[in-house]
């Protein structure tokens, strides 16, 4: 249907366009040219993206049923290539520097996990062309896609970036939920990753801690961990019903707000535009997922279906675990808003996810 | 099948993710937005204040007895932190002043970095031209101008005026309602504390926006400073000036009153002090003030009461000729003593036989022991108080204290004991436990003056531009007969006109002085002095009272009397 491609079109430029504006009005009083232009890299970005959205709507997603390894050794090798440059430089970090542009593998892993895992659960007996994923046992039905998704996740979580990890986790979940694969195992698998969190909090790093305990109680360390969160409230509580207007967020624009035009830029929006604009936005947001899981209700296509609800299910999980912590109602880790947040692999993987939605929705009637 | 159930469940839990966020929203941006919004505002608003100056004040002619020094304060902007060594080392070689002492200032004044630190303050208006130029080179310097009080005339009329100090604790939790705030300058006695509210400046500044790093970005709004609207007293100045000049050192107080308006044009104390030590904080004059035993600080005309002696013998004569215990022609022989019940009560001389108008002229006590003993120590207690005796004046200053006036009703309830002719015969002659202040003697010799009018005394004629004069109560009119007065004034103006009166010290006067003398046997020490009388005699102009705190005879305070008339004459006042 042309409908879906033009709905998911006109909302995701529409947000991307807050986003931009957002931007603008969180960098445009910092001195210097690289924080000048930032809202112009941006719409560059916006612009690539479009492109590659417009690609991927003609692109056959079968096709990524044949890439999904290719893909998926891709994914694990740029994360294996931050990893080790990590070690060398001896300093974390989460992207590749390309030739004018950071390029943050992390985005990419998560569409290539999905592409992989929808593949791995949607192939079909030779035999009676029924879903193989009903029979998998628990070997095949959770461990080997877990030891899959583990390989990329390690590496992301070691980077060390524990949001884009757990994402991984939590889309894999939701995942195997949506197959045929017995639900006992499933449930088995929940149970095996949460019994040994406390064990867990060893591996955490101390700024990981420190997070987790600012996330309890903000007010422990006020001018440290606590300070973003603190900031981001109030900015989004000061907005009111109408917010503060354009360009005219104090708590932005004058720096009070720390990663006003990554993390947070929900605050530096909400601030702006306040309750009304805010709802609005949300609720642009959940007609994208909607749109999505209308997509993957209707396709016929079992790869096809897994898809779609992982792109949908990505999307709206990043969504929610973002604006939440915005709010303060998750603890912070480092993921940006689909289409809002500054950064040009977000907007890419973002736009390129969305343009395999609508090819899902445009090869319908084929299959 | 489970397929369709499960799809469903992600449905609803992505609206429920979804309705989340927006509980979230809502508590945060409309159920807590107004309290995000002050801590938003609290983040990057920070105000500047800037003084104005408090209301003058003026004698009735509208010459400043009080005004406004513009002083100079010395502040930094400490913006960028690096080059306040550098800065303070300038100031400190233009102010001449140790680099130290303003590294410290800047230490312990410092707040945040939007904020200006005051580093030097009270500096002359040479080095602040110069800092001025220097602040073209370095424009984080900020040279302040700041009103302070000013006494253009040292300690005149110092009870009257009061002082300005830091605001204490008592006076903030009783004013803070009124917007006073800690570190507030209010007025400390008289007009100062009294008229505070009208006198106060309102601070105005600038509020201007910061960013996190508390560097100022804009200006967001400016509110000029509004002066403290000034208070024109009824005092004049130059009878101020006779009237302190007069008392030349003496312990005790001037009050020069219109008899008929009863605006108070001088008053004078003494001890006094210069208020303006409180101004620059000179910590042991001010503790020598507050240690003085002879108490600098009070306003003796108002807030000390003392005994009125043979002052009060107006009273009881008047008393006396009302209740029609004695008439014009009634007359008592002065032998130098007589016997109240067992107790032998002297007088001061032997005058002999004494009529009424002899017995003021000469202060003969015998004459009112026999008067005040037909009229009864209720009948004279109640005269007195109908004459303004016993209870405040209602005049404006603050601390006025009401005297006493004793009767046997109160001595069987408070002290359970008899009230005994005695006690009559000595509150006859104003002695016992009979109290009174100057300004309460100014005004009931005021009705005398007058002609039988209680006038309501007063000091401030206009506060701003609003004239008090109109709200002032009316005159209260003692219903007495007019041959009361008529006799009374004549042994008024017999005490200066007699020979042998006890204030023939003013008869060589040009003006006709009529008034009564007293003296005040006090416990320990010399006597108190009184003089309470009115002149022109035959159109009154002037109340005026003087008394001396153990000044001695009465007639010490009729040479003060006689000193201020002279000089009141010399100058054309009367």
């Amino acid at each position: 249907m042309r409908s879906s491609f033009f709905r998911i079109l006109v909302l995701a430029l529409l947000i991307a366009c807050l986003g931009v504006m957002s931007i603008y009005s969180s960098t445009y009083q910092k001195e210097g040219a690289l924080w000048q232009d930032i809202y112009k890299r941006q719409i560059l970005w916006l612009a690539i993206g479009l492109i590659c959205f417009l690609l991927m709507s003609q692109f056959n997603y079968r096709r990524l049923w044949d890439m999904n390894y290719l893909l998926y050794a891709l994914a694990v090798f740029f994360l294996f290539l931050v990893f080790v440059l990590g070690i060398i430089r001896l300093g974390a970090q989460r992207w590749l520097r390309f030739a004018w542009f950071n390029f943050q593998p992390s985005e990419f892993a998560k569409l290539a996990v999905i592409i992989f895992l929808a593949r791995y659960f949607s192939r079909k007996s030779a035999e009676d062309i029924s879903l193989l994923s009903g029979k998998f046992g628990i070997f095949k039905g959770i461990i080997l896609p877990f030891i899959f998704v583990s390989v990329p996740m390690f590496l992301i979580i070691e980077q060390p970036d524990l949001g884009s990890g757990l994402m991984l986790l939590l889309v894999f979940v939701s995942l195997l939920y949506l197959t045929d694969v017995r639900l006992k195992y499933i449930f088995t698998l929940m149970a095996l990753l949460v019994l040994p969190v406390p064990f867990f909090w060893h591996f955490l790093r101390d700024y990981q801690k420190q997070r987790l305990l600012v996330f309890m109680n903000p007010n422990i360390d006020p001018l440290g961990a606590g300070y973003t969160v603190i900031q981001s409230r109030i900015a989004i509580g000061s907005g009111g019903f109408f917010g503060k207007g354009w360009l005219s967020g104090t708590q932005s624009q004058l720096y009070f707000l720390p990663e006003s035009h990554t993390d947070f830029i929900f605050a530096t929006f909400s601030e702006q535009w306040g309750f009304l604009g805010s709802v609005l936005l949300l609720l642009m947001y959940y007609l994208i997922v909607r749109q999505g899981f209308i997509i993957a209700q209707r396709t016929q296509d079992s790869f096809g279906r897994l898809l779609a609800y992982g792109i949908s299910l990505l999307f709206a999980l990043q969504v929610f675990i973002n604006i939440a912590m915005n709010m303060g109602l998750a603890p912070v880790v480092g993921l940006p808003l689909p289409l809002m947040s500054y950064g040009g692999s977000s907007v890419l993987i973002t736009f390129i996810a969305l343009g395999i939605l609508v090819n899902i929705d445009r090869r319908r009637s084929v299959f | 099948m489970s397929f369709m159930e499960r799809k469903n469940i992600f449905n609803i839990l992505v609206i429920l993710l979804f309705g989340v966020l927006c509980a979230g929203l809502v508590n945060l941006e409309l159920l807590q937005g107004r309290k995000f919004r002050r801590l938003s505002d609290s983040n990057c608003i920070r105000l500047i204040e800037q003084a104005g100056a408090r209301g003058n004040i003026l004698d009735r002619n509208g010459q400043v007895i009080v005004d406004n020094m513009i002083s100079y304060d010395v502040l930094v902007l400490p913006q960028e932190l690096s080059r306040i060594d550098h800065v303070l080392g300038e100031v400190s070689r233009i102010l001449d002043v140790d680099a130290g002492s303003l590294k410290a200032a800047f230490k312990n004044n410092f707040f945040s970095s939007s904020i200006p630190v005051t580093i030097a303050s009270n500096i002359d208006l040479s080095k602040a031209i110069l800092l001025g130029e220097y602040k073209i080179e370095e424009p984080s310097i900020i040279v302040q101008p700041r009103p302070l009080r000013h006494y253009p005339y040292g300690p005149l009329a110092c009870h009257v005026i009061g002082y300005v100090n830091q605001i204490d604790r008592w006076r903030l939790t009783k004013l803070e309602d009124y917007g006073y705030k800690t570190k507030d300058i209010v007025g400390f006695g008289g007009v100062e504390e009294r008229y505070d509210y009208y006198l106060r400046q309102e601070e105005g500044g600038l509020s201007v926006e910061v960013n996190h790093r508390g560097k100022f970005t804009r200006v967001l709004g400016f509110e000029p400073p509004k002066n403290g609207k000034d208070i024109k007293l009824t005092m004049e100045l130059g009878l101020q000036k006779i009237a302190e000049e007069a008392l030349s050192g003496r312990k005790g107080s001037v009050v020069l009153m219109d008899p008929v308006s009863g605006e108070v044009l001088a008053m004078a104390n003494y001890p006094n002090f210069d208020p303006s030590v409180f101004v620059n904080k000179r910590a042991r004059s001010i503790s020598a003030l507050f240690n003085n035993p002879d108490a600098p600080l009070i306003n003796r005309a108002i807030s000390s009461s003392y005994p009125p002696a043979s002052v009060f013998k107006l009273v009881v004569a008047s008393a006396a000729l009302e209740l029609k215990k004695i008439n014009a022609s009634t007359t008592v022989i002065c032998k130098g003593w007589t016997m109240v019940g067992k107790r032998k009560f002297s007088c001061w001389d032997v005058h002999g036989r004494q009529d009424i108008i002899e017995a003021i002229a000469h202060s003969c006590d015998i004459f009112f022991y026999k008067a005040g003993l037909l009229l009864g120590g209720q009948n004279i207690h109640d005269y007195a108080l109908k004459f303004g005796f016993g209870k405040a004046t209602g005049f404006e200053l603050p601390y006025e204290t009401s005297g006493f006036i004793p009767s046997p009703l109160w001595r069987s309830l408070n002290k359970f004991q008899g009230w005994f002719d005695g006690d009559t015969a000595n509150l006859s002659i104003g002695q016992g436990d009979c109290l009174v202040t100057p300004l309460q003697i100014t005004v009931m010799t005021a009705a005398f003056a007058n002609g039988g009018y209680l006038p309501d005394p007063h000091i401030v004629k206009a506060v701003g531009e609003l004239d008090l004069t109109a709200r002032k109560k009316r005159s209260l009119r003692l219903p007495f007969k007019k041959s009361t007065f008529e006799l009374v004034r004549r042994g008024m103006r017999s005490v200066v006109s007699a020979p042998k009166g006890t204030g023939s010290a003013l008869s060589s006067l040009p003006v006709k002085v009529a008034g009564k003398t007293g003296t005040a046997q006090v416990s320990r020490g010399a006597t108190h002095a009184w003089f309470a009388g009115f002149f022109p005699y035959e159109k009154p102009k002037y109340v005026i009272c003087v008394f001396l705190e153990n000044g001695g005879p009465g007639h010490a305070a009729t040479l003060v009397a006689r000193r201020i008339i002279e000089e009141m004459n010399k100058q054309g006042a009367i």
